[in-house]
């Protein structure tokens, strides 16, 4: 595992080193949805005989081709177009994994290839020879783009400006061969010059300063010029036309917020944050903000929700909301804050090659955890830290292992490392698209774990020395062998880091950057009172697909009675039992507070506990500090301790999580103190009524009181004289609301003997709907209403029917015509007098759905399909495919899934697409071994027709 | 206004007169005072030197004479209106005659000439008895502030308001419930109209109307609803202050369509090139002055080689 690029710096794969480039788009057609014009590039031969020169472009047409003025001859060949040949009779997926990998590795401009291939004309060779410089002109054309550039048209009358029509980059990775020829690398920087023709009604957004606007001579049109001096990879080039919105960041001048037509009030808001997001990590990185201005579109139909490139990001129009919504707020947030993270880290410092991109999707991924760690709290973060590690270990068990740091040696193609999967992962192309996701928090969880090792202020540091190297570098003119300076490597990356700190980490990077797989331990112990010893039993899971062995130190905290204790065990190869001296004897003062690991002193009430022995709980790796899932066991009064009175919030959900398996009373107490805990996080109360609502169902045979949550929710938030009537609206409180929200929600998966919902459940939840009242509230109640048709939904049971009759209207049960009753009249509302993104219609589609499944209305996919059209919100649509994704899955129609298939080619949103085809892998029709009618062989000749001539 | 009136209601009744004897209070007194214009006519006639005239004439000359009688008392009306009084003077009758082309001077000469004739005075009939107006209470007198030639109040209970309440519903919970249900009937009226009157999808396929949708139809701009929702409109009383709004949209416009005005652009130009020294976007933004490229004037263009437009 030696890194053999190592010091000696990058070596570029390509005979040519490429300096500046032009790209120049005189004519962007809306209604033909095409696209004219030319890029010009600068390159300086590092060899002599250098008679061919390869370049990247998908989808253009390219009319000629000249360098210095000579006409070139070109030959444009892309083999990712059809993958596997069409007389090959071979058809299954590892060959076309394999079809494929070749084909994306034949254009990889990491390999120093490329689609387009230009041979250089002879009159030059001697001019190539004395290694002088060539400029390649190159005319092009882009028409109905399948991607790379999106157009958005709508439909209506006036002119493109005043339809809102506009047009955006987007792609995954390096993608931009699609809208120009360039060399798509993330490793070739070089310095550009962009000029866009438009409308003069339109605004062209795109990378760099804007130098000025002229118009054209017939004054109809107008030309935007953008120069941008920082060495930038073609793959962080983007472009945003349209009739956009213009506002000047009130902080800062030099960013500029851009919106489609009528959403300024709502980017107002939304961005009005942004300028803490820049504070803070040019603060901590102690480094200005690298590009000399910053620009955010926000567009219609957006590929992703956040996508950065140089100097500007563009973002869903979808995260715009107004100051009176609660929910979309750090959501928004957070998409600012990461993208922003992104110019720093992956924008401005670019990666070498594909097996370094861990390091900036790691950095950028942790500085935007510190800016979550400050502007949402500890509790937050570490929730967070949390969801993002059981996210990754759930999928690695599941499917395989993710490796950080692919490294591939001649040679050893047996030992592929990635062998699990049905895809290679030598290219960032060939990747599934989950895998990417997993891929990029892993890569910052590995970066918190070295952190962990080297203090966090060393990590800056590093960080710092990375920026500031990178800046020099940039600001040193067509001195381009400096440009090296700013694409970061693996191994750089690791030499700063013990430059800074002095540490090696070595075995850290070994283990998580170098390997794939997480660690699986299975925790026991029994105390030894002779001995007042705790002997600890860590098992390991190291054979499942997605593990790996650990070894090395681990955290583990005990709490006694006189206090937390941490003790570092050495997990070593075999060693299974560890002994723990305890410190305190049992029981010796029972008065005595009890102090926490936080320093804080409690009073317990210790009758629950075992009477011999001192211990209140106990934690394996409190920190997160191994990439790991953990299964403890311990004593149901130890998990309830843990849940009361620790006060780490990781430790609370997971003695939530531990709870649902001991129903009793006691459980229940401790969950409902919980509940009603102002000071505790409200991330754990949300969870812990979950958890309640299990455990009340397991315990329902035996329970006599009122349904768990309802007079405490009556306690909190209904009106003092009559408890039925819900109080007005007022969510000041976040947490309060976030805990009003749910409640029902758990409420309504509460059953009674007979697997029914309670009938005073229902009907409590119908009240609040009734006594609903917003009137007096700042903030929209648009989610809590979603959330209590969800509650209606959770609150079906399936329908008794005899012998398979069909479902009618005189059949229905009259708790569900009230909640169909409901469902109705939000249905219509909302077209009315429509929700904030439409939440309510979304819950209703859901509900509908799950009152089909259940058989309580006739199962029928025509509601869902017209929802799903093209030309309903993007939240909607998705809602209304689930239904039918699922529809397909249940009632095995082939008409459906045909209907599927065909918006999965058809659809012009790329993001539903995609969906779909998620939805799809998610919640399959049919299974491999599974008998059903939908398995035939016109649809593997339709799917196989799809995979191989889909663009990547 | 009292002799517009009765000239008026004289006309009205004149020419009804021919058709029926009414028995009518009102009218008999409009018939008295017609009857005495007839005689004024017939003696000036005698007067002139006419032995006999005959009656369609006489009526013609009646007419004649009412309405110039009624055109002197509404001018004299407008003219006192127009001094602001209520009660015409003889200087407005003055005024309206000369303004009629009357000659003044002549009238004392005429009125003392000799051989005029005395008429009798019309027959004393009552003065029709307007139907009084329903009053209620007393008018209430003038403040002492309000000079007494201005109008009286009118009737006390056009304005007097006697607030008759129960007692006020107080009990929260039925107010609540009410509310509730309020709300709750005219959402479903209206959503049930709604459906009725336009498309709607089922969830029964027996059954269209106990459960009816409203079609879903798709937008040609959606997230412009989802995200500019009617709803919070409603809600939204305070929010974006104008002013500021203004002013940015102002300035937008003047770097969108700045192509309108042209000698506008050019002065903008200068402007902003006297600027220019001051910019490279740093953080010690001046007040006022926001210098953003997107801000910028757009500027003509140079007269240069020809453009590869294509």
């Amino acid at each position: 595992m030696n890194r053999k690029k190592g010091d000696k710096g990058f070596e570029s794969p390509r005979p040519y080193k490429l300096t500046h480039q032009v790209v120049c788009i005189n004519n962007i057609n809306f209604q033909r949805k095409s696209v004219v014009g030319f890029v010009e590039l600068t390159i300086f031969p590092t060899v002599a005989n250098l008679n061919r020169i390869k370049l990247n472009s998908k989808q253009c047409r390219i009319y000629r081709v000249r360098i210095n003025d000579l006409e070139a001859a070109f030959i444009y060949n892309d083999p990712t177009l059809e993958v596997c040949h069409s007389e090959s009779k071979q058809r299954n997926l590892n060959y076309f994994s394999n079809a494929y990998a070749a084909a994306v590795s034949a254009v990889d401009p990491d390999a120093g290839n490329g689609e387009l291939c230009i041979k250089v004309p002879s009159e030059l060779w001697k001019h190539v020879d004395e290694l002088k410089v060539l400029k390649i002109h190159i005319n092009f054309s882009l028409d109905q783009p399948k991607g790379g550039l999106h157009f958005v048209v709508p439909s209506v009358e006036g002119s493109m400006a005043e339809r809102g029509a506009h047009v955006f980059s987007c792609g995954y990775q390096n993608s931009t061969r699609f809208w120009f020829p360039c060399v798509d690398s993330y490793s070739e920087l070089c310095t550009w010059k962009l000029e866009f023709t438009v409308d003069a009604a339109m605004v062209a957004v795109s990378n760099g300063d804007l130098v000025e606007t002229v118009y054209t001579h017939d004054m109809r049109k107008k030309t935007f010029h953008y120069m941008l001096t920082i060495p930038t990879a073609a793959s962080n080039i983007s472009l945003a036309i349209g009739p956009f919105e213009i506002l000047v960041d009130p902080y800062m001048h030099e960013v500029t917020h851009f919106c489609l037509p009528q959403l300024l009030p709502l980017l107002k808001h939304t961005t009005s944050y942004l300028h803490e997001v820049f504070e803070f990590y040019e603060e901590i990185l102690t480094c200005r903000y690298p590009y000399s201005c910053f620009k955010t579109v926000f567009i219609d139909e957006a590929y992703v929700e956040v996508a950065a490139y140089a100097s500007m990001s563009i973002f869903s129009t979808n995260l715009l909301h107004s100051a009176m919504i609660i929910d979309e707020t750090p959501l928004t947030r957070r998409c600012l804050a990461q993208s922003l993270a992104q110019q720093f880290f992956g924008c401005f410092i670019s990666r070498m090659s594909w097996s370094d991109e861990w390091v900036l999707k790691g950095i950028s991924g942790y500085i935007y955890g510190l800016w979550m760690k400050k502007t949402f709290g500890v509790n937050e973060y570490r929730h967070w830290i949390k969801e993002e590690l059981d996210k990754i270990v759930a999928y690695e068990l599941k499917t395989g292992g993710v490796l950080l740091h692919p490294i591939f040696g001649g040679g050893k193609e047996k030992d592929n490392p990635a062998s699990h999967l049905h895809f290679s992962i030598k290219h960032p192309h060939t990747l599934s698209w989950e895998y990417y996701t997993m891929f990029q928090c892993k890569a910052h969880l590995v970066m918190r774990l070295i952190e962990n090792r080297i203090s966090m202020e060393f990590m800056l540091q590093v960080f710092n020395k990375l920026l500031s190297l990178a800046s020099t570098a940039s600001s040193q003119k067509f001195q381009s062998h400096m440009w090296i300076q700013m694409l970061v490597s693996t191994s750089g990356f690791l030499k700063s880091i013990s430059n800074v700190s002095g540490k090696d980490i070595q075995p850290l990077i070994k283990q998580w950057v170098d390997q794939s797989g997480v660690v699986k331990f299975y925790g026991s112990f029994a105390f030894n009172r002779k001995r007042n010893v705790l002997e600890l039993e860590i098992k390991q899971d190291y054979t499942s697909p997605g593990t790996q062995k650990y070894v090395g130190p681990l955290k583990v905290t005990v709490q006694e009675l006189d206090g937390s204790f941490n003790h570092t065990l050495q997990i070593e190869e075999n060693s299974l039992k560890h002994d723990i001296p305890c410190h305190s004897k049992s029981r010796r003062n029972k008065k005595k507070k009890i102090p926490l690991m936080n320093g804080e002193e409690v009073d317990m009430d210790l009758s629950a506990m075992d009477a011999d022995s001192p211990l209140l709980w106990i934690r394996i790796d409190p920190d997160m500090s191994v990439l790991r899932k953990v299964e403890f066991e311990q004593a149901d009064f130890m998990w309830q301790y843990q849940l009361r009175y620790e006060r780490d919030v990781v430790a609370q959900q997971e003695s939530i999580l531990a709870l649902e398996k001991f129903p009793t009373p006691a459980s229940r107490l401790a969950l409902t103190d919980i509940l009603e805990q102002e000071q505790c996080f409200y991330r754990v109360r949300m969870s812990a009524c979950f958890c309640l609502a299990k455990i009340a169902n397991s315990m329902v045979s035996t329970w006599t009181g009122p349904p768990a949550m309802k007079s405490l929710f009556t306690r909190m938030f209904c009106c003092k004289t009559c408890p039925n009537i819900v109080k007005t609206n007022n969510f000041i409180s976040f947490q309060s609301y976030f805990l009003q929200k749910t409640m029902p929600v758990a409420m309504a998966l509460l059953r009674d003997v007979h697997n029914l919902c309670p009938k005073e459940v229902l009907t409590f939840i119908l009240d609040l709907i009734k006594y609903n009242d917003n009137r007096k509230n700042k903030f929209s109640d648009n989610y809590y209403r979603a959330e209590m048709i969800d509650a209606l939904a959770n609150s079906v049971t399936p329908a008794v029917s005899v012998n398979n009759e069909v479902r009618t209207l005189d059949n229905l049960n009259p708790d569900v015509r009230l909640i169909l009753e409901e469902i109705t009249r939000f249905l219509n509302m909302e077209k009315l007098l429509p929700s904030y993104r439409h939440t309510i219609t979304v819950s209703c589609l859901r509900a509908i759905r799950v009152l089909q499944k259940n058989g309580h209305v006739p199962s029928d996919p025509a509601l869902f399909k017209s929802y799903a059209e093209y030309g309903h919100f993007v939240d909607i649509r998705i809602a209304a495919l689930e239904a039918v994704v699922d529809y397909t899955k249940v009632d095995r129609s082939y008409e459906e899934l045909q209907w599927l298939l065909n918006m999965i080619q058809n659809d012009p949103v790329p993001y539903v697409r995609h969906k779909i085809l998620n939805m799809l892998t998610k919640n399959p029709p049919f299974t491999k071994n599974m008998e059903s009618p939908l398995c035939n062989e016109a649809l593997v000749d339709q799917l196989w027709k799809l995979m191989n001539s889909g663009e990547s | 206004m009292a002799d517009t009136a009765a000239a008026g209601g004289a006309g009205g009744s004149g020419t009804r007169s021919g058709s029926k004897q009414s028995t009518n209070p009102a009218d008999n007194y409009y018939l008295a005072r017609r009857r005495t214009l007839q005689v004024v006519v017939s003696s000036l006639l005698t007067e002139a030197g006419f032995e006999s005239a005959e009656k369609a004439s006489v009526e013609t000359l009646t007419e004649m004479l009412q309405s110039y009688i009624s055109e002197i008392g509404r001018s004299a009306k407008s003219y006192c209106e127009h001094t602001a009084r209520t009660q015409p003077t003889l200087s407005d009758i003055v005024v309206t005659l000369v303004e009629m082309g009357f000659n003044v001077d002549t009238l004392p000469a005429y009125a003392k000439r000799s051989q005029r004739m005395v008429i009798t005075a019309p027959p004393v009939t009552n003065q029709p008895v307007t139907p009084k107006a329903l009053t209620a209470g007393q008018n209430r007198p003038h403040p002492p502030h309000i000079p007494s030639h201005f109008p009286e109040f009118p009737d006390p209970h056009t304005y007097i308001k006697t607030p008759t309440y129960r007692e006020p519903v107080s009990d929260y919970q039925v107010l609540r419930e009410k509310a509730a249900s309020q709300r709750r009937d005219v959402e479903r009226a209206l959503t049930r109209f709604m459906a009725k009157t336009g498309e709607t999808q089922s969830l029964f396929k027996d059954d269209v109307s106990t459960f009816p949708l409203i079609a879903a139809r798709p937008f040609t701009i959606p997230y412009l609803t989802a995200l500019l929702p009617s709803e919070l409109e409603m809600q939204q009383m305070e929010e974006t202050d104008s002013s500021e709004q203004d002013e940015q949209t102002d300035t937008e416009n003047l770097a969108l369509h700045i192509s309108t005005d042209d000698s506008g652009a050019e002065k903008e130009n200068t402007s902003v090139l006297q600027q220019n020294p001051s910019l490279s976007g740093s953080r010690n933004g001046e007040e006022n002055v926001i210098d953003n490229p997107y801000l910028r004037p757009v500027k003509k263009p140079k007269i240069r080689r020809k453009k590869s437009l294509s």
